[in-house]
């Protein structure tokens, strides 16, 4: 009975649509290395998180925002503004090393922003980011008007295109950082802890002492100043800056996201699900365009991935009748002692 | 004598293993107004949902004119004749009048027909005997006009039983005055008029007969004539003695733990002062609508007080977030579990530690699972809660035992001020025992307890002292065991004395 009690807590695990995920991945990469040499090299698994490294970056911080059961549609144009500013700063004369550091500060700004319209003001997320998803892109655009700027320092580039640590670029070590740190934040300390509880029930948090308002204005400054972060690397990576920095992106981001079996409804989901989230869905493309597909193909197949990810309670609910039998009926033994 | 419009035969509504009506049987007949009373939870909105579609009867019938009917839905009932209002109008606040009272109207050509529709609007509001412009929206108008306009919809529907579930509960003496004109207007047009209320004087006042009602079960109808308040309130709190718990002896201390001196908020209660003991049991008795819980919630923070005085332990406190209060050694323990006791998709034992966070987290504000599981674990065993997994959410769990989840979330914060918002609505004796049990160890343990419940005998059961509130202050205050079930329904409804009536 013991014994047996503690092989199934040893795969209770596997049926958490974590565990799903973790098996699609494993099946995404048999598969890939068996259609591809290359796949499976450490300078293909760097290059194809090199090409939407911002992105997943900016994943990180949008699962806490959406398991606070809120959103942020503006953190690509946060990144676009971002960027932008940096190369207006720079062609004014600023040095590069003093611009990077005014940025951050205007993400927090931009997210500090949100955060008093959602949390004091009570606007919800989906209405006021759609705004200032408008509107910061709109920024954006004004500032560099209809042309790039380029010619950034070497240093600066550098940071984006060069190995930063072993064969790994700067922008990837922020975001398996990211990833450790916020995944202690969320699993162990008394902010994660309450993350999930406002996202689940907001009332119930501030019955039970939680300041709401601080908890949601935290989530969003910290996601304006991460996507800022973003931004910067991106230019860094291109080397040049547009208007059109990340625009769109924040769909993608999302769709990671909630892929990663994050409820949209808030109170679920946690950093592991988004990290094998990103993982899939960068492995998907990488081996799909390693064999040849097209990139329309491409495309259809992340619909069918959305799709999928809108489904994730349905398909929870689905795993768990399918392989939770044998717990239920531990259960019952338990009512009857 | 004429036939009745709607009849009810040997009426029964089960939920689950509870009866919400038995055997119930009533008459309605036309011109004249039937006054339906009852404690809370006598069954009375049981009643009225089974007559109007929105909960079919698990047996019995119902006629109308003599035929028998069965209302699947509110659009039934309404074609049957048959519709209700209710004390919050439902209006919808972006349409004009005229559009609000032909919304139900779906037997129409599918264009509208303007001038018409107006016309018969107006009509039907000055029918009604008041004077409103039928192009103004919904949303400028009082919720006393509101109610107007829902009363006009009904009858645009040639309905002729009206059901008033306690329509006067939030309005002015004036628009009252007005809203009994209405209800008499419609009787002397024939309609038979169901009117429940909490108030008796409105029941002396407008109707021509009184039924009352006592848990799901018809205890009486009479001509409103031949009954005086206190017959009334006899009848509706008249129990057998079985059901009732023992009383325990008090274990109040003396020191006073809590007192509250003319604690006031605009609009919602007045005048509110108390004191509660170490180890003192005090009850807070009275109707829904009675402001009870808003006393409670400025206690802990959540909705604060506009004036007065809050004392913990002989020091004078503010309290204006429920952290504050939490800290002050508050705790709330809220009727509405779903809403806003726990949080369903979290885990038990995440449940449990969330107001003591603090309490488990090291200097970096990172949790001591470990210290979290054996607190949770100790509340399993204590409480009783019947789970194997102290990791799953709480939403796994049954009723009574997501209960007892909420229970050991507030019992972890060591609260010296407890207050409970309807212990034991909707749970079965059992269970009730067990959650007195836990009620009178903490006080036994020197915690000031305060309880909120409309359950009478439970009341009777537990109170050191009763503390009667109706509409917005205290009506009055009476120790646990001189008191009589009569003394605080008289109170709670403010029913007169024989003396005061003569």
């Amino acid at each position: 009975m013991e014994a047996q009690s503690n092989i199934q807590r040893l795969f209770k695990p596997l049926i958490s649509w974590e565990g799903f995920l973790l098996f699609a991945l494993i099946l995404l990469f048999i598969g890939n290395s068996i259609s591809s040499p290359f796949f499976l090299t450490v300078n293909n698994q760097i290059n194809l998180f090199q090409l939407s490294i911002e992105k997943v970056i900016v994943a990180v911080i949008m699962t806490l925002v959406i398991i606070n059961a809120e959103i942020d549609l503006s953190v690509a144009s946060i990144m676009g503004l971002s960027a932008c500013a940096f190369g207006w700063l720079f062609q004014m004369g600023v040095p590069a090393a003093a611009a990077v550091p005014m940025v951050l500060v205007l993400g927090a700004i931009l997210g500090g922003f949100n955060a008093f319209w959602i949390a004091w003001v009570g606007i919800p997320s989906l209405v006021v980011t759609l705004a200032t998803m408008i509107a910061f892109r709109g920024m954006a655009r004004v500032l560099v008007e209809d042309r790039g700027i380029t010619d950034f320092p070497d240093w600066f580039d550098g940071l984006g295109q060069n190995p930063f640590v072993g064969p790994f670029p700067l922008a990837m070590i922020v975001f398996f950082l990211l990833v450790a740190i916020f995944y202690v934040i969320l699993q162990k300390s008394t902010f994660g802890r309450q993350v999930y509880f406002v996202g689940s029930n907001r009332e119930v948090a501030e019955f039970s002492g939680v300041n709401v308002r601080r908890v949601k204005a935290t989530i969003f400054i910290a996601s304006g100043l991460i996507s800022s972060l973003a931004g910067l690397l991106f230019a860094a990576r291109v080397g040049a800056v547009r208007g059109d920095v990340a625009l769109g992106f924040e769909l993608d981001i999302i769709t990671i996201v909630l892929l990663g079996g994050v409820s949209i409804f808030g109170g679920t989901g946690t950093m592991i699900g988004t990290l094998l989230s990103i993982l899939i869905v960068l492995n998907l493309r990488n081996g799909m365009a390693l064999s040849n597909i097209t990139g329309h193909i491409q495309t259809g197949v992340l619909g069918v991935l959305l799709i999928l990810s809108v489904m994730v309670p349905t398909i929870k609910q689905f795993l768990t009748k399918l392989f939770g039998a044998k717990i239920s009926g531990e259960q019952k033994e338990l009512k009857n002692e | 004598m004429t036939n009745p419009i709607l009849e009810m035969r040997n009426v029964h509504k089960n939920f689950g293993k509870t009866a919400a009506l038995s055997n119930f049987s009533l008459a309605l007949y036309p011109g004249e107004i039937h006054a339906l009373v009852g404690e809370n939870g006598a069954g009375k909105s049981t009643l009225i949902k089974s007559m109007t579609g929105i909960h079919q009867p698990s047996s019995g019938e119902i006629f109308v004119d003599g035929k028998k009917c069965t209302f699947r839905s509110t659009q039934e009932s309404q074609a049957g004749g048959v519709a209700a209002i209710y004390q919050e109008p439902m209006v919808f606040p972006d349409l004009n009048i005229a559009e609000n009272i032909f919304i139900s109207h779906h037997d129409r050509p599918a264009f509208i027909n303007w001038k018409q529709m107006y016309d018969e609007a107006e009509k039907l509001v000055a029918r009604l005997g008041v004077n409103l412009d039928v192009h103004r929206a919904a949303s400028s108008l009082t919720l006393a006009e509101q109610q107007t306009v829902e009363i006009a919809r009904a009858i645009s529907l040639d309905v002729r039983v009206l059901i008033m579930d306690e329509p006067s509960a939030s309005l002015s003496n004036h628009e009252v005055e007005r809203l009994f004109g209405i209800a008499r207007s419609l009787r002397d047009q024939g309609v038979a008029v169901l009117y429940i209320s909490h108030r008796l004087e409105e029941v002396f006042e407008l109707s021509d007969k009184v039924t009352v009602m006592r848990d799901g079960e018809h205890i009486s109808t009479k001509p409103t004539a031949e009954v005086t308040h206190d017959t009334l309130v006899a009848e509706m709190v008249g129990r057998d003695m079985q059901g009732r718990f023992a009383r325990v002896p008090s274990v109040a201390t003396g020191e006073t733990m809590l007192s509250v001196k003319g604690l006031r908020k605009f609009g919602e209660f007045r005048d509110i002062s108390f004191e509660v003991q170490k180890g003192e049991i005090v009850c807070f008795s009275g109707l829904v609508g009675a402001k009870r819980t808003d006393v409670a919630l400025a206690l802990f923070g959540i909705e604060p007080a506009d004036e007065g005085q809050i004392e913990i332990d002989g020091k004078n406190v503010e309290i204006a977030t429920p952290k504050d209060a939490i800290e002050m050694g508050i705790a709330y323990v809220s009727e509405d579990r779903r809403k806003l006791g726990i949080a369903m998709e979290e885990s038990i034992t995440a449940n449990i530690t969330l107001p003591m966070l603090a309490r488990y987290a090291n200097k970096m504000g990172l949790i001591n699972t470990q210290l979290e599981h054996e607190d949770a674990q100790n509340y399993r065993e204590k409480l009783n809660i019947k789970t194997n997994d102290l990791d799953g959410a709480v939403g796994t769990l049954s009723g009574g035992n997501q209960q007892k989840v909420m229970l050991a979330k507030w019992l972890n914060t060591n609260p010296t001020i407890l207050i409970v918002d309807e212990p034991t609505r909707g749970i079965d004796v059992g269970a009730k025992a067990e959650v007195h049990q836990i009620i009178h160890d903490l006080a036994a343990a020197g915690v000031a307890i305060l309880i909120i419940s409309s359950d009478l005998p439970e009341v009777m059961s537990l109170a050191d002292k009763i503390i009667v509130m109706r509409e917005g202050h205290i009506a009055g205050i009476f120790a646990g065991e001189d008191a009589s079930e009569e003394q605080v329904m008289r109170l709670a409804v403010g029913a007169k004395t024989q003396e005061e009536v003569a």
